[in-house]
């Protein structure tokens, strides 16, 4: 039977640990995720779920723990946001680099300075180097759906390689949504046992982490890890053939709205998608050819899929939620490093950068960004346009006054 | 421990590692058959091995048309500085090699030395090793050849599977003969051993194992000669020899 | 070393060690390894949280029936005084709080031996160290203090803390096996004579650690649940300078000219502690005089 409840992001993230069956929690609080470890705690207490949750003292310690206690064989889950991925973030090189599967849920959070609670991706994409899979959810479905999955390639004997699946903060984690959960019995079929080959036994002495010197060494062991990522990609899709087979749900690393005519795309991630979607039918019902991208997968990069599906446009965007000073949108970037060599791609690309620190981006400012497509000679070609309101605008310049802000060089 | 120099009055277009050297010098000849080292790899034909080493000729060379230079660093020191500290012999002899005259390497080692904090008693000691290596080191000029620009062949790595960087073999650094570490090696009388297990305990690398009588028996092939057994015997029933063995 | 050696002797095989940055991490340089046990390289600041990883993980699957209990292994914390005293020292405090069941050993070289010994938490008053040399300006070295990590984990009350050295073997043996027994967490500092750092001749590790314990300046006790019992009495404490001569980091306090000042309150510090040992727990003692300074 399917059961269906109206769930958050952060509780959909939570039932996906349980049903799961994982095996050890080590968890820290942080705004605004810590209403998946409270779940979980609670769950545990009550002997509703047979795993082990233990408190650590700082993010740090907290993935530390996690990756050692995945390499003794133990199924692991933990959750984080923005400050307290940074704070740990060496650790994330460490575990993908120790070969330890896990799950790390982000709940994306802008990062400090200023500090901030609501939402960008600046905190999940500056971990898009560490060598962790990296998943990203629209929906709370999305939420539980992808941490199954994640733990399937993760622990895949082909990849063996950490997973974070990242869900927006508030828009997603508290944000009650319809999610079917999958039943004990679906999940057993899908999902096999985590049986790692090394862990640490008696009898079966092995030491891990050692100094490599030799550069030609080390780098053998980096590439390694990127021909395991590459390998990973495939996994997820055959990981998803059989997802579907179970749940009747189907998900890809790259998704496509309306996409099948479309001469005006956008490429789009997380939860503003949702936003953008609507966009998209606005314009149809005007008559204009757009569609809409979806990037499911962040890491490893899934260059042909975005190939195949943005080929032949007349014009595509990118949406960033995020900004790298200097430079502009990331995700922008990465789309445009892949377009590169196609031969017929698009004659336009374009980067929108909006939602930074969780700014809210209307269904108008999306339709803007399809309107500049279709005028490009408006655009500065490679600049990014921000998206910006003038009422915002003047909000600001209000707060500025209010705080005493004279804008006069003393 | 490998370092690198080079010395040109022109722009010097290189950088790191050096793989057509014109001087190795090789401070400790044990390395000259540890495979892992194998510090003669890169030399090429007329290139010198400058070696400190107290036996065999001044001057030898091989089929390879290698110069081997032997020179005494080690005992000099320890009779001018009570230690085996043989830096600035080497840096004497292979200055003298490179042509570089002896004015210029006592400011050098002067400068260097002081900068390290050695000063007054030490520091002349320092400058006499300096003097008397320089003097010992005979004159030669160096010839190799051109250096050849080889094809590189390049291959990819990638593998089809996990690799992981874990350790399996348990135990494996004994594979490792570190016993050409030694400057002295300790020498049991075991006439005068009673068999207390003092020096059994306190060894650091575990190098000293009882046999039937719980009488000690050393590993040579992993006693560096850190010398705790030789200070803590409570009878003085080990002696320190100083090591020249080369191990093959 | 020798340390790690009567850790191994007591404890069995069937130990993963739990490393963070330091001279004993250069044990493994892959592909060799010197240990027939397991070992966990984790980072500096989390050797703590490294261990309770494993520990946590291998009780769950326990307890969960997919691992014996003959496949358990004994879970040991090997830092210099780098981790332990400063950048690890939350995450020690962490563990000890959550009564993780664990070893701790501190090698205790007092500085950050690995990098070229620069000053660490752990550096005595009056030591020379690469970040804290002695110039005509600042002639004594470190002016500050050797923070009492012993005191500090004592605070959180765990089941048993020891001072160890490699000179009193058969105390350490004793401790160890003493620790054994309990659960929870179980810590040792041991003084680890470091030659390079320290600049004195290998052959006299030992005799130095000797000299640091019959000086009183390493005092071997152990502390059951926060209350402490000194295992070794000095009873007649020798001058502190005849541990403090023999070695290079301390040659500025008596050459150029002799440091009176300085050395006198180190021996002063030894003094005030172990007369306030001998109080605490009923011992006599006597304390080595300082050398006074006449008043020009």
């Amino acid at each position: 039977m399917r059961e269906v409840d109206m769930l958050t992001g952060n509780v959909a993230a939570a039932w996906a640990a349980r049903i799961a069956d994982v095996d050890y929690i080590p968890a820290y609080p942080i705004t605004p995720q810590t209403e998946i470890i409270e779940t979980l705690a609670s769950w545990i207490s009550q002997g509703l779920m047979k795993a082990k949750l233990v408190q650590l003292e700082s993010e740090h310690s907290m993935l530390t723990a996690a990756g050692t206690a995945s390499l003794s064989g133990a199924r692991v889950f933990t959750a984080t946001s923005s400050q307290g991925l940074l704070y740990g973030f060496e650790m994330l090189y460490n575990i993908a680099g120790w070969r330890a599967p896990l799950v790390l849920v982000n709940v994306s959070r802008a990062v400090a300075a200023p500090i901030t609670l609501e939402p960008d991706h600046n905190d999940v994409l500056a971990a898009r180097d560490s060598g962790f899979i990296q998943l990203h959810a629209e929906k709370c479905q999305e939420v539980l759906d992808l941490i199954l999955i994640a733990y399937r390639v993760a622990e895949d004997h082909r990849v063996m390689l950490p997973v974070i699946v990242n869900m927006d903060g508030f828009y997603l984690s508290f944000t009650r949504e319809p999610v079917y959960i999958p039943s004990k019995t679906d999940v057993e079929e899908f999902l096999p046992p985590y049986n790692p080959p090394h862990p640490f036994r008696a009898g079966r002495p092995v030491v891990k982490g050692a100094a490599v010197l030799g550069g030609h060494i080390y780098a053998y062991f980096k590439h390694n890890i990127h021909e395991s990522l590459l390998r990973a990609g495939d996994v997820f899709k055959e990981a998803a053939a059989g997802f579907r087979e179970v749940t009747g749900r189907f998900h890809s690393p790259v998704e496509g709205f309306l996409l099948d005519d479309a001469e005006y795309v956008l490429v789009v991630t997380n939860s503003f998608t949702s936003i953008a979607r609507k966009a998209v039918v606005r314009l149809r019902e005007k008559g204009v050819p757009a569609g809409l991208v979806k990037l499911v997968m962040l890491r490893p990069f899934p260059s042909s899929d975005i190939m195949e599906k943005l080929r032949g446009r007349k014009a595509v965007a990118v949406f960033d939620q995020n900004i790298s000073p200097g430079l502009g949108g990331v995700i922008y970037n990465e789309v445009a490093a892949a377009l590169y060599h196609v031969k017929n791609r698009p004659e336009t690309l374009l980067s929108a950068i909006g939602g930074v620190g969780g700014k809210y981006t209307t269904v108008e400012e999306f339709e803007h960004v399809f309107h500049m497509l279709m005028h490009p000679e408006k655009t500065q070609p490679g600049k990014p346009v921000f998206l910006f309101r003038a009422d915002e605008l003047a909000h600001v310049q209000t707060a500025l006054r209010l705080a005493g802000y004279t804008g006069e060089e003393t | 421990m490998t370092a690198f120099t080079r010395i040109s009055h022109s722009p010097i277009m290189e950088r790191g590692y050096i793989f057509n050297p014109h001087i190795v010098v090789v401070m400790d000849e044990t390395l000259l058959a540890d495979a892992q080292a194998r510090p003669l790899e890169d030399l090429p034909r007329g290139g010198v091995a400058l070696i400190n080493s107290a036996r065999g000729p001044i001057f030898s060379e091989d089929q390879a048309g290698h110069v081997f230079m032997r020179i005494n660093f080690t005992d000099p020191a320890l009779r001018i500085i009570g230690k085996p500290i043989v830096s600035v012999s080497a840096a004497a002899a292979a200055a003298k090699l490179c042509g570089l005259r002896k004015q210029h390497v006592e400011e050098a080692v002067r400068e260097e030395l002081s900068e390290l904090g050695v000063r007054d008693e030490l520091l002349e000691k320092n400058l006499m090793l300096m003097s008397e290596t320089y003097d010992n080191t005979p004159r030669y000029s160096i010839k190799v050849d051109e250096e050849r620009v080889g094809a590189v062949e390049l291959v990819d790595p990638a593998s089809g599977r996990v690799v992981y960087s874990d350790v399996f073999a348990a135990g494996n650094a004994v594979h490792r003969a570190t016993g050409n570490w030694r400057v002295f090696r300790p020498v049991v009388d075991y006439g005068k051993c009673t068999g207390c297990k003092v020096c059994f305990i306190y060894c650091p690398d575990s190098a000293i194992s009882l046999d039937a009588e719980n009488k000690p028996v050393i590993d040579y092939e992993h006693c560096k000669g850190c010398l705790i057994c030789v200070v803590e015997c409570p009878i003085r029933a080990i002696s320190s020899v100083r090591e020249v063995e080369i191990f093959a | 070393m020798l340390v790690l050696r009567a850790f191994h002797k007591v404890l069995g095989p069937n130990v993963v060690f739990v490393n963070a940055a330091g001279c004993l991490t250069l044990l493994q340089v892959y592909p060799y390894t010197p240990n027939k046990s397991s070992w966990m390289y984790t980072a500096f600041a989390s050797a703590p949280a490294g261990a309770q990883g494993i520990r946590d993980a291998l009780d769950i699957l326990m307890e969960k029936g997919r691992v014996n209990s003959f496949e358990d292994l004994k879970v040991v914390v090997v830092t210099g005084d780098g981790a332990a005293y400063d950048i690890g020292l939350q995450s020690t405090s962490g563990a000890i709080e959550r009564g993780l069941d664990f070893y701790y050993l501190v090698y205790d070289n007092e500085a950050y031996g690995n990098t070229g010994f620069q000053k660490s938490g752990a550096t005595p008053y009056g030591s020379a160290t690469a970040t804290t040399p002695p110039t005509e300006r600042n002639p004594t070295g470190y002016t500050g203090v050797k923070k009492d990590l012993f005191e500090i984990w004592r605070s959180h009350k765990p089941p048993y803390i020891a001072t160890v050295a490699p000179s009193h073997m058969v105390d350490m043996l004793r401790k160890i096996e003493t620790a054994s027994q309990f659960k929870g967490p179980k810590l040792f500092i041991a003084f680890s004579s470091c030659p390079t750092g320290w600049g004195f001749d290998p052959s006299l590790s030992v005799r130095i650690s000797r000299l640091a314990v019959e000086c009183g300046i390493w005092p071997l006790k152990e502390s059951v649940y926060g209350k402490v019992r000194h295992t070794y009495i000095p009873t007649v404490l020798k001058p502190v300078e005849e541990y403090l001569r023999h070695q290079n980091r301390f040659r500025h306090l008596f050459t150029p000219r002799k440091q009176e000042t300085a050395i006198a309150s180190i021996q002063e510090q030894v003094n005030n502690y172990w007369l306030e040992a001998a109080k605490n727990e009923g011992f006599r003692i006597t304390v080595a005089k300082p050398v006074t300074i006449a008043p020009p």
